[in-house]
């Protein structure tokens, strides 16, 4: 496991949240399903270097972001399609559109590796900001795992309701392990379900920050320091200001 | 979420508040604290941050500032899992979200709303 990420927290942060912190920072670096250690590893630097963007401030402020060209200032590591993905998914999520994703598909990257990165990106994103908020230097990523990707790809998959495949509850396999606590698991449940690992992994890291799966319809006690609907007041914001439909 | 949870607490809630900023309807404790330390963070505004979460220390303490902070980070992954894969709108909230709810505060205005 990565060590205590944030060493010189002033603040006591709960133990599960922490927990989980260690863990999404040392799968982060691990071979994922399509992806190794160390393609995972540039993903969320590249994550921390799209903040910086030219490219992307510009495409902000463009009309139609889909209708402009422009070269996103990268690290180097990442091909210019990965590069456009964790760009365009960390500064401009709310303008993401069908097209945008099919078209690097069409181009030749694999659905898997898309949902991926979409994993990766979001843990990154979401260890960053908690950062961010609590005023704390950033995690340091930790080095690459070695090893190879499984490559493994749910025989339950399928592109139907979204853009990418996705395994509906019913679907799974044994061999996909464990992926939905409950059959009614809403889509969000299921976006990085073409990818069970990823999935996982995901959650892990964002329940200790929302709730947990069973708590998510439990509007009495949250079991945080703040109440269901205060917890709920920072969501919706942030999620609107980010043009989030969901 | 947000609707079912404030009628569970018995709390009033403008829901214009999302897509507006706050305006004072809403009833829920230290709403536009949370709202502005919910705003400073998408916006990356490290004095604006700074400020809420000191203020939030002194009226809220501070596991709830942790707690705080780490629902804004949460929802910040939440966005890019949903607005990435293209997920369908609806079911979100369970299901619950009426189209006439969604003009009226403004998410039908909402880029992918528009450009689906």
């Amino acid at each position: 496991m990565a060590g205590n990420p944030f060493p010189d927290s002033p603040y006591d942060i709960r133990s599960d949240l922490l927990s989980a912190h260690e863990a999404a920072l040392t799968v982060i670096a691990r071979p994922g399903t399509w992806l190794t250690g160390e393609q995972r590893v540039w993903i969320a630097e590249e994550v921390r270097n799209a903040r910086n963007c030219p490219a992307c401030a510009e495409l902000r402020e463009a009309l139609s972001p889909d209708n402009l060209s422009l070269e996103h200032t990268s690290l180097g590591n990442l091909s210019p399609a990965q590069v456009d993905i964790v760009h365009r998914v960390v500064t401009d999520p709310g303008r993401l559109s069908e097209g945008w994703c099919r078209r690097h598909i069409d181009d030749g990257m694999l659905e898997g590796e898309f949902v991926e990165m979409i994993g990766v990106i979001a843990m990154t994103v979401i260890t960053d900001t908690f950062a961010f908020g609590l005023g704390l230097p950033e995690a340091v990523l930790p080095g690459p795992a070695a090893g190879e990707p499984s490559r493994y790809l749910p025989p339950g998959a399928r592109r139907e309701a979204a853009w990418l495949p996705i395994v509906e509850p019913g679907d799974e396999v044994p061999e996909d392990g464990p992926l939905y606590p409950t059959p009614t698991a809403g889509y969000i449940h299921r976006a990085l379900s073409m990818v069970p690992q990823s999935k996982r992994d995901y959650w892990n890291l964002a329940g200790a920050h929302y709730l947990e799966g069973k708590q998510v319809y439990d509007f009495g006690d949250s079991g945080r320091a703040i109440s269901r609907p205060q917890i709920e007041i920072i969501a919706a914001r942030i999620s609107a200001l980010h043009q989030c439909l969901y | 979420m947000l609707r079912e949870s404030s009628n569970a607490a018995e709390n009033e809630i403008d829901l214009h508040d999302i897509t507006e900023g706050y305006r004072h309807d809403t009833d829920i404790a230290h709403a536009e604290l949370l709202m502005g330390f919910a705003e400073a963070v998408a916006r990356r505004d490290e004095n604006g941050t700074s400020a809420h979460r000191q203020k939030m220390l002194e009226l809220m303490g501070e596991p709830a500032t942790v707690d705080a902070a780490a629902i804004a980070a949460a929802f910040h992954g939440f966005v890019r899992l949903a607005d990435a894969i293209g997920i369908p709108y609806e079911g979100a909230a369970g299901g619950t979200d009426s189209t006439e709810m969604r003009d009226e505060i403004g998410i039908s205005d909402f880029y992918r709303a528009q450009n689906v």
